[in-house]
Formats: C-alpha cells, sequence, structure tokens
C-alpha cells in the first residue's frame, strides 16, 4: 500500500450517524449492546494501523454473482452497482477490501439459519468479494433483493438492501453497512435504516440510479460511494 | 471541495455468509491462508466464548484481530519500524462462533512497543460483528505474563480498575504444542462482567 493515501487522523463520529439503539422491534439490539458506555481512548498504533495486504488472506475478484457459470444466471432483476470507496477527505481509498451479501430474488439468503418459507435459487449464492483500483472503484453485478420479513411479533419488512463490508487501510477505518435501492416505499418503513438519526446519513445509503449508457443495457446500474473513517496527514499544528 | 462525511454503520445481521469462511483465517501468523505461520515469537492460541445478556451465547458472530508482530511492530506506514517487521506474519485474522458462541484464534504472543513517551503493553485489538449490534465493538486483550508492562499501559489505565480483569486472557493450558488463552466476551451484563469495550 502507498503511505501517501494511508490516513493519520480519525475524528469521532459526528452526530446524526451511528444508529440509534435499542431499536423497537429488533429485539438482538436490546440484548447485545452493552449496558454500559463505550471507553473513549486515543488511537494509538494499533488502531491506526491494519493490514496491507489482506487480499492475499482473504482472495479478491469474485465480482459476479448473478452468473454462476456458462448458461446459470440467477433468477431476478440483473443490476449492477458500483461507486468508490473514500476517506474523510474525499481521496480514493485504494486496495481496500469490499465483501458484498445479500438475499435473492425471493429474499431468501442461501445460509443455513434462514428457514423461511421463500424459496431458494440454485443459480444464487450472494456473495462476493473484491479489491478498490487505484481510484478507489468496485464493482459488482448481481440481481435485485427481495424484501423480507424480520422473524418477530409485530414484524416489519425489510427493504430490498444490500450488505457491504469494507476493510480499509486502518483497522479503525472498518465498516459493516447496508445499500437501499431508491424509491422503495419499505425504506421509510425499515427500523433499521430509520436507526440512523440523520435524514442525509439515511439518504447516502441509499443508491443512486445511473443512465443505462454508463453500464450497457443487459444491467440496472445504481451507483453507490462509501465513505470511511480516516483523514490525510495533517500539518504540524502550531 | 466539501469534505464527505463517513457512512452510517449498520449491523451485520445474521446471515454473515459462511461461504466466506476458509481454514486458515483465523489465523493471524499466515500471510494466505495455505502460507506457513511465521518462524518469529510464540505460537498461542485464543479461545474464547461469545455471549449475549444472560451468558447466552451469539451464533454467526464474527471476530477480527489485529496486533503486532513477536518484536512489536507493525508492516504498516503509520509505523516508523515497519521496514524492519516480520514480512512473514500478517497480524490479522477473522473467527466465526458456532453454537456454544465459541471461537478460536492461532496467532504469536504480541511484543508491546513504545508509544510517544510512554508504551503500550502486548496486547491485540478484537473487534466483534454480530446481529444486532449496529456497529462493531473494538476491545484489547491482554497477558497475565506481563503484569508490569499492563499496568503502565495508557489504555487500559482508562478501564476502572474493578473491570481491567476483563481485559486479560486467563491462560487455560496447552494444545497442539501452543499455550492456549482463554478469552471470553460478554456483551451486556452486571458492570463488572461486562466486558470493557472502547470508542475512539
Ligand atoms: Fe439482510
Amino acid at each position: 500500500m502507498d503511505g501517501a493515501i494511508t490516513p493519520d487522523r480519525f475524528e469521532p463520529w459526528p452526530p446524526g450517524i451511528e444508529p440509534a439503539v435499542p431499536i423497537e422491534g429488533y429485539a438482538n439490539t436490546f440484548t447485545h449492546t452493552p449496558a454500559l458506555a463505550p471507553i473513549r481512548r486515543p488511537a494509538t498504533r494499533t488502531e491506526v494501523t491494519g493490514p496491507t495486504e489482506l487480499w492475499r488472506k482473504l482472495p479478491c475478484g469474485d465480482d459476479n454473482l448473478a452468473v454462476v457459470g456458462p448458461g446459470r444466471m440467477a433468477l431476478g432483476q440483473l443490476i449492477h452497482i458500483a461507486g468508490r470507496i473514500l476517506d474523510e477527505d474525499g481521496r480514493p481509498v485504494r486496495g481496500a477490501v469490499v465483501e458484498l451479501w445479500q438475499a435473492n430474488a425471493a429474499g431468501r439468503y442461501f445460509h443455513p439459519n434462514d428457514d423461511r418459507d421463500a424459496p431458494l435459487d440454485p443459480n444464487f449464492v450472494g456473495n462476493g468479494r473484491i479489491r478498490t483500483d487505484e481510484e478507489g472503484r468496485y464493482g459488482f453485478f448481481t440481481i435485485k433483493p427481495g424484501a423480507y420479513p424480520v422473524p418477530t411479533p409485530n414484524t416489519w419488512w425489510r427493504p430490498p438492501h444490500v450488505h457491504f463490508s469494507v476493510l480499509g487501510p486502518a483497522t479503525l477505518s472498518r465498516l459493516v453497512t447496508q445499500m437501499y435501492f431508491p424509491g422503495d416505499p419499505l425504506n421509510l418503513l425499515d427500523r433499521i435504516l430509520m436507526s440512523v438519526p440523520d435524514a442525509a446519513a439515511r439518504e447516502r445509503l441509499v443508491a443512486r440510479p445511473i443512465p443505462p449508457a454508463e453500464v450497457g443495457l443487459g444491467w440496472l446500474g445504481y451507483r453507490h460511494d462509501i465513505v470511511l473513517r480516516g483523514r490525510a496527514a495533517t500539518p504540524v499544528q502550531p | 471541495m466539501t469534505a464527505p462525511l463517513p457512512t452510517s454503520a449498520h449491523t451485520i445481521g445474521p446471515f454473515f455468509p459462511q461461504t466466506f469462511f476458509r481454514i486458515g483465517d483465523n489465523d493471524l501468523a499466515r500471510m494466505t491462508a495455505d502460507a506457513p505461520p511465521t518462524a518469529r515469537g510464540e505460537r498461542i492460541l485464543l479461545r474464547g466464548r461469545l455471549m449475549r445478556e444472560g451468558g447466552v451465547p451469539c451464533v454467526n458472530a464474527i471476530l477480527e484481530a489485529w496486533q503486532a508482530d513477536a518484536a512489536g511492530r507493525f508492516r504498516h506506514p503509520a509505523d516508523p519500524e515497519a521496514a524492519l517487521a516480520d514480512p512473514d506474519f500478517l497480524g490479522w485474522g477473522r473467527a466465526w462462533t458456532d453454537a456454544d458462541g465459541a471461537y478460536e484464534f492461532r496467532t504469536l504472543m504480541p511484543g508491546g512497543f513504545a508509544e510517544g513517551n510512554q508504551r503500550r503493553a502486548p496486547h491485540i485489538d478484537l473487534w466483534v460483528m454480530a446481529s444486532g449490534l449496529m456497529r462493531q465493538l473494538a476491545t484489547t486483550i491482554y497477558f497475565a505474563d506481563f503484569a508490569a508492562e499492563n499496568t503502565a499501559d495508557p489504555v487500559l489505565a482508562l478501564v476502572p480498575p474493578e473491570r481491567r480483569a476483563r481485559l486479560v486472557a486467563v491462560a487455560d493450558g496447552e494444545a497442539e504444542g501452543m499455550r492456549v488463552f482463554r478469552f471470553d466476551l460478554l456483551l451486556r451484563g452486571a458492570p463488572e462482567a461486562e466486558t470493557p469495550f472502547f470508542v475512539e
């Protein structure tokens, strides 16, 4: 990794961006969230560093979830999700490992813990991993995931969404998040999305449609940029 | 250009793909899943359980660990001694919990290092991601081998004295020729039982 892109400053989370917990109707947010406030610590070397060649450990290049083999296509609306991984100065994060996973078009995950009745798609596993390029870009070919109900009394439906796990240049840059689709009426009813207090921060979790000319006619295109914590080297303080 | 704001964190949810896991992911001493572990340092096993309120195991959670090499160096541009760091040591690993909430890491005993005019005791940083955790939790593992270093560690000093023992791994015999250390985590519980977590 190029030292020039390594952040050395990490601001506290700005207000309104972190989800407010616990979330009504999501029992695990009550039982898993610590009762005591976290202890504020300075960022020492362990937190501002991170593995620089993680793609050797976590092999990357699996960017097509929709095509599992010759002539074997997943069911659903074919989509392309692309964007950039940036830091808090808007600089591209090169060599970040980006993991994506999602439900199939019927809203079912290929996962032993998902035992709902919605059908599995034999041609869809639904996860991929890539590494950002020199401009911080990533891209995945996949299908639009379906909505699914949360298994709880007084349930609600999760809107179509895609899970992202991003491993950046420092352990403090680590981010797990979700991406939503523009205009879905379930977005406003989703207790997880709505747990983000700031409306503009919620809006930044929603992808933007991109013109067909940019991605080709085969795939409905979405753009989604993700901003990791961390800033560039700053001038020496007086 | 206006500086962008960081993207909100969300829970990892209950369905983090098991298809992502490969044998060797939880071995910090291997650069790749099938590379041999580095020869520098004392190989150790780190085992524990992740539990939520009431001591109930957390299933399908993931834990990620990051630490310095045996000499206390990171192979990263932010470490002034990066060029001297062990080239065969990655220092990062990912483990996942089973039906009992149990996890295991294979690594080596980390070294301490100077931080400004203070000194960090040998430690492993650990991040926890689980369904219901809307952002990952960060904690740090210390070792009883280094009692004097622990006392002088500037981060451990921020933890109330009665909670510090929760951050010290417990020696738990040997396995496969390595010392075993146990580090259990309780995400939520009585103040003296809950694992201390940090935020920067
Ligand atoms: Fe989901």
